[in-house]
């Protein structure tokens, strides 16, 4: 590549001496915040870990995707969940490369409601859980819920049409209607059901968690990232794993220092840092970064970086028909149930959850469907896959302050720095609130004459949420309501680790609304100089 | 050097038995050889890396024949299975059934096998191709609900002004 081919790809070189805006990882969250900044003319540094693949080198094919987008660095999972056993080094799934997991999201783009940002006064003293409200409300993020809309493309608002049914979809709304259910649509989803935006409509091609191949799915790698470079104002660094986050003498943070590709240390002097990195890799970025100042990790005064681990309480239900499905044909998650979405104790749990379409092929199906299981009863599963219909329960889970993100002083990455170890138990409700959705699952599907269905347990997660959460008061959690370390001048975070409480809805609708608005605050910081 | 000691490890009734371990612990009566056939090979291939896992699996494999009293290949299938549920912790069959478990299906034979149609956007998607083909339940409503009834988000009984001072 020479210089002018880097310039149209990566963006206007930055000096490393030059005091920029420094955002780590290039993801929903830092994307956003990105194009957000840079728009207002406002000097950016994007380093994302990962390298910049383009539409052109997504694979249609599941194992060969993982492999080539995954975050595969080491990592352990601990604790009494099952994941530990099944996948002691894959507790998320998340991706490594620009545009960060919105290049595989699903597309499914509920907001939270309004309950769900006043979890501790709605859900009270819940036992083992760690309660907060959030220092924000519905009303403050209504507008740049709009905006975040308009952005994704969301289907169903702002005049965007549905995406129509699939044969997944079929079978699961039809099912809907019969246990009564009403508040079932094909969306909201962050994917074109006609042009918009500059990118095509689905041609229903499946491979959501692939990488879409035909731009119709909104991501920062085809949006933010690239409307950022062409301002002129931005400067994306893939292949940059950063390190530390440091800060001068008053406290107040000055640079960034990262690795490139080839292991070498590099310097990027900052006056704003937004770290955007996933609920995983942002705690463990602050906790790298101790000081004599911030002795037990960056912004970590309250005790709180890396505590309140959230992952959705989730489960799959996959059913088997008399009659074909093909569930893997079309939008994988255009199919979304809100009537649990809803706070009603006498189901035995608190906080609500949806049900969403979902699809695997072969491969991951028989890698997920049942961990560890073998013989017939497992390959009977697998016979039956062009007759299956499959859904996804997504839930709040309750935060716990032992559910955390830490340093795992016996494991390294391969750049020598200690990785990640995430550590999760379900509190009760969580456990309620999964059964209650298996067992509704079942009607649903026994509605429209299942001949019998199978559940399967969490997945390595994919929503990771909570570990750097915003709190009104600064000894509660880590950051205030906008994101900016409550002890840190200059530190932001701009991912699902702000999260104070998880709510029941997909998250990156959410924290891209966050960090429209998160930006719209640095912007008018950085404006008036203070 | 390590080519030489692979086959002279992995012996061709050593792997015969190691293709009919695997139809045994994933039976599809449809699946020709060819898939459990590449399976096969997919575990061997993999403890080339591994000089334990090579040995584990070599006398895994050799003591199966032991175990069955002789031939395990010649076991039926309710036997092999249930000698194969007894062994269930065993590393080296833990190990088969890792490798196993995502070569199998991850053959682009056994998903033709088992009705899935592989890369779609080559083939410009599903959108021409059946992704709606689906004809024995009549055609759902797309749009989101727009009748009378309004979605209760809190239920009278946990709004906050019921619930307070309440411990749960």
């Amino acid at each position: 590549m020479n210089a002018d081919e880097r310039t149209v790809q990566l963006g206007q070189p930055v000096g490393h001496d030059e005091e920029v805006v420094v955002i780590v990882g290039s993801g929903a969250g830092g994307g956003t915040v990105a194009h957000e900044l840079t728009a207002r003319g406002i000097r950016c540094v994007v380093l994302e870990a990962g390298p910049y693949l383009k539409p052109e080198d997504y694979e249609n094919d599941e194992w060969a995707a993982f492999n080539q987008m995954a975050w595969l660095d080491n990592r352990t999972a601990s604790g009494p969940y099952r994941l530990a056993r099944d996948f002691p080094n894959l507790p998320a799934w998340i991706v490594k490369a620009v545009g960060g997991s919105t290049t595989h999201w699903s597309g499914a783009t509920p907001r939270f409601r309004e309950y769900e940002f006043r979890a501790r006064s709605y859900y009270g003293g819940l036992e083992g859980a760690n309660l907060l409200d959030w220092p924000i409300t519905l009303t403050d993020l209504a507008p740049y819920y709009d905006r975040a809309e308009i952005a994704i493309g969301s289907t169903h608002r702002h005049g965007r049409p549905p995406l129509p049914a699939n044969n997944n979809y079929k079978v699961f709304a039809n099912g809907a209607e019969k246990v009564g259910y009403k508040f079932y649509a094909t969306g909201p989803y962050g994917t074109n059901a006609e042009p918009y935006d500059g990118r095509p409509a689905s041609i229903q091609d499946g491979f959501n968690f692939q990488g879409d191949k035909h731009t119709s799915k909104w991501s920062t790698a085809v949006r933010e990232i690239p409307r950022a470079i062409a301002t002129g104002k931005c400067e994306l660094r893939p292949g940059s794993q950063a390190v530390q986050v440091t800060h001068d003498a008053s406290g107040r943070v000055d640079a960034v220092l990262y690795l490139d590709e080839d292991g070498n240390l590099h310097r990027q002097a900052a006056k704003v840092v937004c770290v955007a990195g996933n609920s995983i890799e942002t705690p463990r970025l602050l906790l790298m970064s101790a000081s004599a100042l911030h002795p037990d990790g960056l912004a970590n005064s309250s005790g709180q970086v890396g505590r309140n681990y959230m992952r959705h309480t989730t489960g799959s239900v996959y059913a088997r028909f008399e009659q074909p499905v093909h569930m893997y044909r079309g939008e994988t998650m255009a199919g979304i149930i809100a009537d649990e979405a809803r706070l009603d104790s006498s189901r035995g749990f608190l906080g609500g959850y949806y049900m969403e379409t979902l699809a695997l092929g072969p491969a991951f199906l028989a890698a997920f469907v049942e961990p560890g299981s073998w013989g017939p009863q497992f390959t009977t599963i697998l016979d039956g896959y062009d007759h299956t219909a499959g859904m996804w329960i997504v839930g709040e889970d309750m935060p716990q302050e032992s559910n955390r993100v830490t340093l795992n002083p016996a494991v390294q990455d391969q750049w020598g720095l200690p990785a990640p170890d995430v550590h999760f138990q379900d509190h009760p409700n969580d456990v309620a609130m999964r059964e209650h959705g298996y067992s509704r699952a079942d009607l649903l599907y026994e509605a429209v004459g299942a001949l019998g269905t199978h559940h399967t347990p969490p997945y390595p997660a994919t929503h990771n949420l909570g570990t750097c959460r915003m709190s009104e008061r600064p000894e509660d959690g880590v950051l205030d309501k906008w994101g900016q370390a409550h002890d840190v001048p200059g530190l932001f975070v701009s991912d699902g680790s702000v999260m104070t409480t998880g709510a029941a809805a997909n998250p990156t609708l959410t924290i891209v609304a966050l960090a429209i608005r998160q930006a719209e605050h640095i912007a008018e910081t950085l404006g008036s100089g203070s | 050097m390590a080519e030489a000691t692979h086959e002279s490890v992995i012996s061709p009734r050593a792997r015969n038995a190691l293709v009919r371990l695997l139809r045994v612990a994933y039976p599809h009566p449809r699946f020709p050889d060819g898939p459990y056939e590449r399976t096969a090979d997919a575990v061997i291939n993999q403890v080339e890396a591994s000089l334990w896992h090579r040995l584990a699996l070599t006398r895994g494999l050799e003591s199966l024949d032991d175990a069955a009293g002789g031939d395990f290949a010649a076991l039926d299938d309710e036997a092999a299975l249930s000698l194969l549920r007894g062994i269930e912790d065993a590393g080296f069959f833990a190990f088969i059934r890792g490798v196993a478990v995502v070569s199998l299906y991850d053959d682009h034979e056994t998903w033709e096998l088992l009705g899935y149609e592989g890369a779609s956007y080559e083939q410009g998607g599903y959108l021409d191709r059946g992704f709606n083909d689906l004809d024995w339940l009549p055609s759902p409503r797309i749009e989101e609900y727009a009748g009378p009834d309004q979605l209760v988000e809190v239920a009278t009984d946990d709004e906050i002004a019921a619930t307070e001072g309440s411990h749960r």
